[in-house]
């Protein structure tokens, strides 16, 4: 008789132990399978597709889905809103008038038109999408809550970067449920707080400062191997924490003094055209230093990209914004397409939820607005291998509920997961020992594919 | 293929009948359960967990036979059986792969096992009587003994019934290690690795488990001379001596003074001391220096403080749930606890007793946060019984013998807990709120629906009066000489933070298959503890006393790889909050946190929202995460980038008025500037080669005074002696 063994699962947790373990999901067979007849579709060999690194871009606060890529035009007055449709590069799909560039290259990305929750506040719904796994307990509009490891920890956790990067940037910082959860820190998002459009901006602690670049850095460098005199211990077989803090040391001395590092921060070698393409703007900086980190080999960056909650004068505020939101978007998009990067780079554009069709006006305000609404929303899915010119699903007449392909926010996350090269259905242990699926439902967006 | 396969099984059948032993209908609980359980069918990451696997769910390793019977046997309507033919069982089929199934191959289609299924199904797959025989426990043979590195040993399980009967179910275990570096087991067959340690092996049988710990040793013994010379000055050292002893194992020889100074500084205030501070306490020769030391210390405010600031993370809630001003108000009630030393069982019956405005009795914050009884239960149990019962919420605990019968009776003593006023209300966090305690109050089961009265774990039901409040009878519990838990997890507590590993670790899962490093020396801490009255100050200075706590880091002997026994000091690095005031101290240049005074250091900060980027990459617990309690010690690169190259440090550094720069200024000679830096960083003075090597910056070309003291703070500060306590 040969029974299958399962790996010893150890009675006393540490976090490493558990995670080392990785005990392959049931999904395992499936998740293959997945693969091999994505490959087979696409005539490749399974060898022949990398993995795709992810350029996430989270609109905190919840946007619009009927104002950008889903609008009704047939809606009655109170739903559809101020804002005319416009034609795509694709026949018969439109979206909002203020999404013209997007418009021009629809051909070149996929719009997934229905996925819902269940989650109508802002801290619940950002934990769902950001980890693919719903808040255990209920949870707070303004609130920042981490149960589960987000995608970005998760990538740097089964994906390191090259040149010793940080594996999982947050640009305009750490997104709300954007932690690694039981991961542990090392897992958690290199943030950049700072403005790249900000003249001299750099990117904190990755190089010296100013005033101690160049001879003065190496000379510390020096200095410190004199002041470095606490014995290690002799045998290798001895847990001895400093001798992580060398290994520490040694990754980080790497990175700064690694050109291919340095140059995926430095901002200013870009040519000003394609500055000026992304937008001088904060967002379209930050854009343009997510395509620098990924050229470099980073598997995952978010961009947060906060302030999507329009609970009134939600015409105003978006006449304003789109345009320049649009033209950072579709540059994103076309420059990865000119450099050969978007078909192994995925563009991710959505938030928590969408929002509320019928248009409501908060007492003391005199212009209408939109309520947070999780029966549907809009994901803009660019590259990746994802099929451009491709809607997936639908939403009814009014917007109101996904009606075609309702499709969950764990079919999302497993999807990114996918494209990642991770299998959603591998099993980790916590550090309380419990399994914890990375995505309870591991069946991605087969039209992604 | 099947056919035959069916064929073949009839043909056995028909065979095995002749045999008396074989002969007989195989029993549900005694024969089918041990195979689901020992080929992980039920396992947490399968059927066994809640809701079960593509609808056919078990209980968690078997504990509930009659779900589990009704589930394989009417489950589906039935479709899992085939009694007429039973590998054309759906049951088996999945089991052994012949049709797909997400969890492979279970099960030999040839096997002992499947045969064995087989002749159930076809008798009808019967539940057996309730009378039956029931499993009591099962025991591990032969007994623990040391082993050499590389040595093995073979367990037998037996299982023990009710009628008295026996039998080895070896082959039905399923095994566990806890640390398999040191211990492994397959099958039952334990196999020592190649280092020196303790370990525990656990067997589990349908519901039961048994532990098997046993210790790694070389050949060889301690040299009685050096062992009868180590220091004993208190209850403490003996215990430790002998377990090493045991393990032919010696402890290190006594720390560096200047080493045990920065320890004992860091361990009591989480404060370096000042340069002049150190030069005191070098200069000290009296052989009762380390006891006034520990005394001086004890007295400080920043005790307060930084002893608050650890209790913060086990009781912290998430500010963003409870809101900012019952996070404000629980800090208050620590720090003025740790102010007043408030012994350890007053402060928790403060705390678990806690009635009044969430506002304003910041005692109360748990009760805002943890709204129910079976949220409290979870939550009290893990900080002060060291137990961690929310396994046995849901289902029975998968290491322990808690049930959820003991969980509800536990959580009941929270049954009378009312809530007066708005309180939480998502999506904001609402308003006052008064914690009360009603006239009665109930917990039921949240299957059978029974009341539950409210009773200790491992004790009888408590009959409590109406209007009495049933939270005083639990303290007195947990305050009584003879609770198990309760003392034991406050020390071992303590112990943990000193040494940087518990003698039950982690600190709080106390269970049978994570058994003490050390039971005589938890139980001389318990007695200790006891002794002192619980009051904290007085057992850390007895703790501190001990000859353990003394103890070098660096490895003598054999003793390099252990990390369990406390035969040296164990290295940690420093808690995001200390470092950050170490590094304010020896620049001279303090910071400043939003939303508190002017002045305040990282370990007074009352919440973990206080934006503060050096904390946050030094793992302080993450104010999102609920409970926000974990906070992460390791080191990480990001880490080393900060200190490397963060702008705020080098403005800290570099800083006008700051050390470097009142140096520089200052008339000291180079050796003299050497000397304070290095007392400032790390309390002791540098040695005649890094005096006169870093000296010589002074006056080398292209240097000033203050960038050559900048570089070497900057140095020093990088350094791991900094970084770390030794």
């Amino acid at each position: 008789m040969t029974p299958q063994p399962s790996p010893p699962i150890p009675a006393r947790f540490s976090r490493r132990h558990g995670l080392s373990l990785g005990v392959g999901g049931l999904a395992g067979g499936s998740f293959l399978e997945l693969v091999r007849l994505v490959n087979l579709a696409r005539g490749a060999e399974p060898s022949a597709r990398r993995p795709c690194n992810c350029i996430l871009i989270w609109m905190d606060g919840g946007p619009t889905h009927l104002e950008m890529f889903d609008p009704k035009p047939e809606a009655p007055a109170e739903i559809r809103g101020e804002f005319a449709p416009i034609a795509t590069s694709v026949p018969g799909v439109q979206f909002s008038e203020h999404l013209p560039r997007l418009a021009s290259i629809a051909h070149k990305f996929a719009v997934v038109r229905s996925v819902c929750h269940n989650q109508g506040n802002h801290g619940a719904g950002n934990h769902y999408m950001m980890t693919g796994a719903p808040p255990r307990i209920p949870v707070g509009c303004g609130a920042f809550v981490s149960f589960h490891p987000s995608m970005g920890s998760v990538a740097w956790h089964e994906r390191p970067a090259p040149h010793g990067l940080p594996g999982y940037f947050a640009l305009g910082g750490m997104t709300r449920s954007g932690g690694p959860n039981f991961l542990g820190a090392r897992y958690a998002p290199f943030a950049v707080d700072a403005d790249p459009s900000a003249a001299g901006f750099r990117i904190r602690d990755l190089a010296p400062p100013a005033s101690v670049e160049g001879a003065r850095f190496a000379g510390r460098r020096d200095l410190r191997a004199l002041t470095d005199r606490l014995p290690r211990f002799a045998d290798a077989a001895a847990v001895d924490p400093v001798r992580g803090l060398d290994e520490h040391y040694a990754r980080g001395y790497d990175l700064v003094t690694s050109p291919e590092a340095q140059r995926a921060f430095d901002i200013a070698a870009e040519p000003d055209a394609v500055r000026d393409a992304y937008g001088r703007d904060a967002f379209g900086q930050r854009a343009l230093l997510a395509r620098r980190l990924v050229e470099a080999g980073v598997p995952f960056v978010t961009i947060n990209d906060g302030g999507w909650d329009h609970h009134s004068a939600i015409f105003d505020a978006l006449s304003k914004r789109l345009p320049s939101w649009d033209r950072t978007v579709a540059a994103l998009i076309e420059d990865l397409e000119s450099r050969g990067l978007l078909e192994t780079t995925m563009v991710l554009a959505l938030g928590e939820f969408g929002r509320t069709p019928a248009l409501s006006t908060l007492p003391g305000q005199t212009k209408a607005g939109r309520d947070h609404w999780s029966g549907a929303m809009s994901i803009l899915f660019a590259g990746g291998g994802a099929p451009g010119g491709l809607v997936v699903g639908a939403t009814d007449r009014l917007g109101h509920s996904a009606r075609d392909r309702v499709l969950s926010p764990e079919n999302f996350v497993a999807t990114v997961y996918t494209k990642l090269g991770i299998d959603p259905g591998k099993t980790f242990l916590t550090p309380a020992g419990r399994p914890t699926f990375l995505v309870s439902d591991p069946t991605p967006i087969r039209e992604l594919f | 293929m099947r056919r035959a396969l069916a064929a073949a099984v009839v043909v056995l059948a028909a065979a095995a009948a002749g045999r008396a032993e074989e002969g007989a209908v195989p029993h549900f609980e005694r024969d089918i359960e041990p195979i689901l359980t020992a080929r992980g069918c039920n396992g947490g990451g399968c059927h066994g967990k809640s809701g079960g696997q593509n609808g056919f769910a078990l209980s968690l390793f078997g504990f509930d036979p009659d779900l589990d019977h009704r589930s394989i046997v009417s489950g589906s309507r039935g479709r899992r059986l085939a009694p007429a033919a039973p590998l054309d069982s759906l049951l088996l089929q999945k089991a052994t792969g012949t049709v797909p199934h997400g969890g492979g191959r279970k099960l030999d289609p040839d096997g002992d096992d499947t045969r064995l299924l087989a002749r159930w199904i076809a008798a009808g797959a019967p539940r057996g009587a309730p009378d039956d025989a029931r499993l009591e426990r099962i025991t591990l043979d032969p007994p623990p003994r040391s082993l050499a590195p590389g040595e093995t040993v073979a367990l037998a399980v037996t299982a023990h019934y009710s009628d008295g009967s026996s039998r080895d179910v070896t082959a039905t275990s399923a095994w566990h290690a806890s640390e398999p570096a040191l211990l492994d087991v397959r099958d039952g067959q334990v196999r020592a690795g190649g280092h020196v340690g303790e370990a525990t092996v656990m067997a589990r049988h349908v519901g039961r488990i048994a532990t098997w710990t046993a210790p790694v040793v070389r050949p060889g013994s301690v040299d009685a001379a050096a062992y009868a010379a180590l220091p004993r000055r208190t209850p403490f050292d003996e215990p430790v001596w002998r377990k090493l002893a045991a393990m032919h194992l010696l402890p290190s020889g006594q720390a560096a003074e200047s080493t045990l100074l920065r320890r004992t500084s860091l361990d009591l205030v989480g404060r370096l001391p000042t340069p002049e501070e150190s030069r005191a306490w070098l200069a000290d020769t009296a052989p009762d220096k380390h006891a006034r030391l520990v005394e001086r210390l004890l007295e400080r405010p920043e005790y307060a403080d930084f002893q608050a600031n650890k209790w913060a993370d086990l009781l912290r809630p998430n500010p963003y749930r409870v809101g900012i001003k019952a996070t404000l108000a629980l800090d208050t009630f620590l720090r003025d606890s740790f102010r007043a030393n408030l012994p350890y069982d007053e402060f928790v019956r403060r705390l678990l007793t806690a009635t009044g405005s969430t506002w304003r009795d910041g005692a109360t914050t748990m009760f805002r946060d943890r709204r129910g009884p079976d949220e409290i239960v979870t939550m009290a149990s893990q900080l002060f019984l060291g137990v961690r019962l929310e396994c046995a919420k849901c289902h029975q605990h998968p290491f322990e013998s808690f049930s959820q019968d003991d969980f509800y009776s536990l959580a009941a003593f929270f049954g009378r807990v009312t809530y007066r006023g708005t309180g939480l209300s998502p999506p904001i966090s609402g308003g006052e709120e008064t914690i009360a305690v009603a006239l009665s109050g109930e917990v039921r089961h949240p299957l059978s629906g029974a009341v539950l009265p409210p009773r200790p774990l491992g004790g009888a039901p408590l009959e409590i009066p109406a209007g009495e409040d049933p939270r005083a009878r639990l303290v007195d519990w947990l305050v009584s000489p003879d609770n198990p838990y309760f003392h034991r997890a406050a020390v071992n507590r303590i112990w943990g933070e000193l040494f940087g590993v518990g003698i039950v670790d982690p600190v709080d899962d106390f269970r049978a298959t994570n058994p003490p490093s050390n039971p005589e020396l938890l139980d001389a801490l318990v007695a200790e503890f006891r002794a002192v009255g619980t009051d904290q100050k007085r057992f850390l200075a007895r703790v501190l006393a001990s000859a353990v706590y003394d103890r070098a880091s660096l490895p003598e002997g054999d003793n390099a790889t252990d990390a369990r026994d406390f035969s040296r000091h164990y290295r940690r690095r420093l808690r995001a909050e200390v470092l950050a005031d170490a590094i304010d101290d020896v620049t001279g240049s303090p910071s400043a946190y939003a939303g508190h005074p002017s002045g305040s250091r990282a370990v007074q900060l009352w919440t973990h929202r206080a934006p503060a980027t050096f904390l946050d990459v030094f793992g302080r617990p993450d104010p999102n995460q609920d409970p926000p309690c974990q906070r992460d010690p390791d080191a990480t690169v990001v880490q080393s980038l900060h200190l490397m190259n963060s702008a705020d440090i080098e403005a800290k550094i570099a800083a006008e008025g700051g050390r470097a720069a009142r140096l520089a200024e200052s008339a000291a000679a180079p050796a003299e500037i050497v000397e304070e830096l290095y007392l400032a960083c790390y309390c002791r003075f540098p040695t005649s080669a890094e005096r006169e090597s870093l000296a010589a910056l002074f006056g080398a070309e292209g240097s000033s005074r203050r960038r050559a003291a900048e570089d070497i703070l900057w140095a020093l500060v990088n350094s791991p002696e900094f970084v770390f306590v030794d």
